[in-house]
């Protein structure tokens, strides 16, 4: 319940028009194992995350102090730790910058999928079940299939000008990485990189609020190892 | 509600006593009751001829804001009128709905007369409300329809209640009210009760319960049955259900904690409002007939007056209560030199403005305290620290060390009269301290006289991290210059001792490096929001403290040709002690609400989508009366002029409340 609180703060960021920078990089190696990582930055918003801070309450809710959030990091840390498949995980937390820093690692994409869901869900951060339904990752060693969850709220009609500009300043990038090279993709804005084993995809979080799928993709493999 | 305990029916009753036959008895007392109904009624209904809407305000308003000209606000939606503050105590369950396209004209309301809304908190309560006159019922019950009529034992007054809110009618005018118990004293009685009873403390018990009350959501989401909670047969296992039921032996009458709360509450409710209304309708009583000056200030012609006790004000104050119940003797001196302090106060509008001519009254002793600390010389070097454009800005001049002094001349007698040993101790303090600190040094690093002024909002220069990808999207992280948004701010104090400032910041640069002397200015790194900049300019006779970068670095000897002068420069300088400006559109709507309190943002909203400039001047202080003139000219010719009023009644409202 706390950490909705968290989230419903980081939403209320949003909707305050603050500039932020979310980054997913995702690793799966051949054997299906690999590694999570979720960044949260917020750094070219601290004057304005500083001064809410600063407040009790704003827009009825309550303002979360530092230490309360250090300790549901904390929290969720531990409950990511205990899920089946899931090893290695870190939580980097910079209140100076508010810049998060989430890693972990799994032993297959189903198990970190599950994981996410199950605290997702236990800790209410969706009204919405139908978002825990269907699958946002899929893997068949040849082929990933991936999404972001629509955790998002579609709240552009209440966004003043702006709040809209602001939020076309934000970022949201995605990476893919695989040991193998990539034969193609299905999202034409997705970029491949230079070693055509990562492949990325940008968009800004105005766009990203509009329409979550954005950054769907399917990515497919080449059939020979590099 | 209302006692049945009139003067009159005593006398008749006395006199029934005195001619106790049994033979006559029972007509005789049918012959006094019904005397007494016709001539209670006949009193009553004299007193009624000739009373308006002002002779029933309760003798504990504080706060008076009685609006003549009331057929200005006509125009006014009563949605509109209940999203103000100073309805909101008593409109809460008002207005369902059925005002919805309503205006003041179709509630009934009799135009003729004023629309008084006051307000006052005591030590025990708090009340608040508005009174009216009535020139349709039938109108008014179309608005006030959450209201039901409750028998009055008042002759020729009836009375209507909601839930807390209470319309009391006497002949064609409505007094609603609200009356509140103070939470304290609710408490205080609550525990006494509860723990008389042998209850241990409620909060043990309750923490699983305000724990759920913290959100709504919880609660239901926790209520839902719980898949494993049924079986293979779709029955619930009862015994895995956490939920508990009161024991058998329980007493189901006996009330719980906030079940008892709520009955204290009720009582004292009653009391409140039951003495008000005595006092009010029974004994004739009113704000009017008991304070002369207010009485005086309703015969203003002007559209509307403003009244507020101070000095009650003060007298409540917690302090106050403390010094009345620890040091009597010093609490009625003291008492002496607050009595008088009362504001009072004219709105005048005209066809694109509005003035509020304000005046503070005060005892002669407080007078002589005010008269030295206004007697100063207007600092003419702040002017040059004010932009031309400057969409806000004020300046406060006074005098400090011939307050003080003063201060010391009215306040030292008053503890000398004192025969108490720990008043004693604190008057040799206060003396010692006179004889020893160096008042030179002290007045002349701060002389009293200070300035503001808003700058707008402008990019200031962050530091922020940035993701930056080589070819095969590894990352690193990159710290950056950032830009965001800020209100500027400049307050300013004047100063003849410039180096007892540079001491300390010298002193405080040394402890640590974010604090640097760049010459012409001081910087403070991330002070403000942990984030940016303050700048500190110790110059010119000034001593400033800005978060803009801009006059510290190119104008930290002030804005030359561009600073503030010609009229405006002159009304400042002629302004008494005090002056204020500001330029609403470029003011309110670039405040970020989040930098304010609840209460100054309801201010702000109410002023929000206004144009105009707002001015506050004031008068030279006498051993009286200091006066204000807050004057707002409004851009907007076509404007209604009555929700301007009402905006401005509701700022000075929150301000005050």
């Amino acid at each position: 319940m706390k950490l909705k609180l968290f989230f419903l703060s980081i939403l209320s960021l949003f909707s305050l028009g603050s500039c932020i920078e979310i980054f997913d990089d995702l690793t799966i190696h051949t054997d299906g194992t690999g590694t999570f990582k979720y960044n949260i930055n917020l750094s070219s918003s601290k004057l304005k995350i500083n001064s809410i801070l600063a407040l009790d309450s704003l827009d009825g809710k309550k303002v979360p102090s530092i230490q309360f959030i250090k300790d549901e990091i904390a929290r969720i840390k531990a409950k990511f730790e205990t899920q089946e498949g899931i090893s290695n995980v870190t939580i980097e937390s910079n209140f100076t910058d508010f810049l998060f820093k989430m890693k972990c690692d799994f032993t297959n994409i189903n198990a970190l999928q599950e994981a996410i869901k199950r605290i997702v869900s236990e800790e209410n951060l969706t009204k919405n079940m139908d978002d825990l339904s269907h699958s946002w990752v899929t893997w068949d060693s040849q082929k990933l299939t991936r999404s972001i969850p629509e955790l998002t709220i579609n709240k552009t009609k209440e966004l003043t000008e702006n709040e809209i500009e602001l939020l076309k300043q934000g970022k949201y990038t995605s990476i893919t990485r695989f040991d193998k090279t990539i034969e193609k993709f299905d999202n034409a804005s997705a970029k491949l990189s230079a070693s055509k084993q990562a492949i990325m995809l940008q968009t800004d979080t105005y766009s990203l609020i509009k329409n979550a799928k954005l950054l769907e993709n399917t990515i497919y493999l080449s059939p020979l190892k590099n | 509600m209302f006692e049945n305990n009139f003067p009159v029916r005593e006398i008749f009753c006395f006199f029934s006593a005195e001619h106790d036959k049994k033979s006559t008895i029972k007509n005789t007392k049918n012959l006094y009751m019904k005397l007494s109904i016709i001539i209670t009624t006949l009193f009553f209904s004299i007193q009624v001829v000739g009373q308006n809407s002002e002779d029933f305000i309760p003798r504990d308003a504080v706060t008076v804001f009685s609006i003549n000209n009331i057929s200005l606000l006509q125009k006014i939606s009563m949605d509109d009128l209940v999203q103000y503050e100073f309805m909101e105590e008593v409109q809460s369950e008002l207005f369902d709905g059925s005002t919805s396209g309503k205006t003041l004209k179709d509630s009934g309301i009799d135009f003729e007369q004023k629309l008084n809304v006051f307000y006052g908190k005591g030590t025990d309560h708090e009340v608040s409300g508005f009174t009216f006159g009535i020139k349709n019922k039938a109108q008014l019950f179309t608005v006030f329809d959450d209201f039901d009529k409750i028998e009055s034992n008042i002759p020729a007054v009836e009375y209507y209640s909601s839930l807390s809110n209470h319309l009391i009618i006497k002949g064609n005018v409505g007094v609603l009210m609200r009356v509140e118990p103070l939470e304290e004293k609710i408490t205080k009685y609550t525990d006494s009760l509860w723990y008389s009873r042998g209850n241990t403390s409620p909060w043990d018990e309750n923490i699983d319960d305000s724990e759920q009350l913290k959100d709504e959501n919880n609660i239901l989401e926790e209520e839902e049955f719980d898949s494993e909670m049924i079986d293979s047969t779709g029955t619930a296992v009862a015994e895995e259900v956490e939920y508990s039921f009161p024991d058998a032996s329980e007493n189901p009458n006996e009330k719980n904690y906030n079940e008892l709360k709520d009955s204290v509450l009720t009582i004292f409710q009653r009391q409140y409002l039951d003495e008000i209304c005595k006092d009010l309708f029974l004994r004739g009583n009113n704000l009017k007939k008991s304070d002369a000056l207010f009485a005086n200030q309703l015969t203003h012609k002007t559209e509307g007056v403003f009244y507020m006790d101070n000095s009650r004000n003060f007298k409540k104050a917690e302090s106050f209560w403390y010094l009345q119940s620890v040091f009597p003797s010093l609490f009625e001196e003291v008492n002496e030199l607050y009595t008088g302090n009362v504001m009072l106060g004219d709105f005048i509008l005209s066809d694109n403005s509005i003035e509020l001519k304000l005046a503070s009254n005060y005892s002669p002793e407080l007078g002589s305290i005010y008269q030295k600390l206004n007697d100063s010389k207007f600092d003419k070097s702040i002017l040059k620290y004010i932009h031309e454009c400057s969409p806000a800005h004020f300046s406060y001049n006074v005098n400090l060390r011939e307050a003080y002094e003063q201060s010391y001349k009215v306040i030292v007698p008053i503890l000398e009269k004192q025969k108490d040993a720990r008043l004693s101790n604190t008057l040799l303090t206060v003396k010692l301290l006179n004889e020893f600190i160096n008042k030179e040094a002290l007045f002349d690093t701060y002389k009293g006289s200070m300035f503001g002024t808003f700058n707008g909002i402008k990019k200031v220069k962050t530091k922020k991290i940035e993701f930056q990808y080589d070819e095969d999207y590894n990352y690193t992280e990159k710290v950056i210059e950032g830009e965001e948004d800020m209100p500027l701010f400049v307050f300013g104090l004047s100063t003849d001792r410039p180096d007892i400032p540079n001491l300390i910041l010298d002193h405080i640069s040394h402890l640590t490096s974010q604090c640097k002397n760049y010459g012409n200015y001081w910087k403070f790194e991330d002070a403000i929001l942990e984030s940016v900049p303050l700048f500190i300019i110790n110059k010119n006779g000034l001593l400033l403290f800005t978060n803009d970068a801009d006059l510290a670095t190119n104008h930290s000897d002030g804005y030359g040709a561009s600073s503030l002068s010609g009229k405006q420069a002159k009304k400042i300088k002629k302004s008494g002690f005090m002056y204020a400006y500001a330029d609403w559109s470029k003011t309110i709507e670039k405040l970020p609400r989040e930098m304010f309190t609840n209460e100054q943002s309801e201010i702000l909203d109410a002023m929000r989508e206004k144009t105009g400039v707002m001015e506050l001047l004031s008068s030279e202080a006498t051993d009286r009366k200091t006066t204000f003139e807050v004057v707002y000219n409004f851009i907007d010719k076509e404007a209604n002029s009555g929700k301007y009023v009402l905006d401005l009644v509701n700022s000075i409202y929150v301000l005050l409340k």
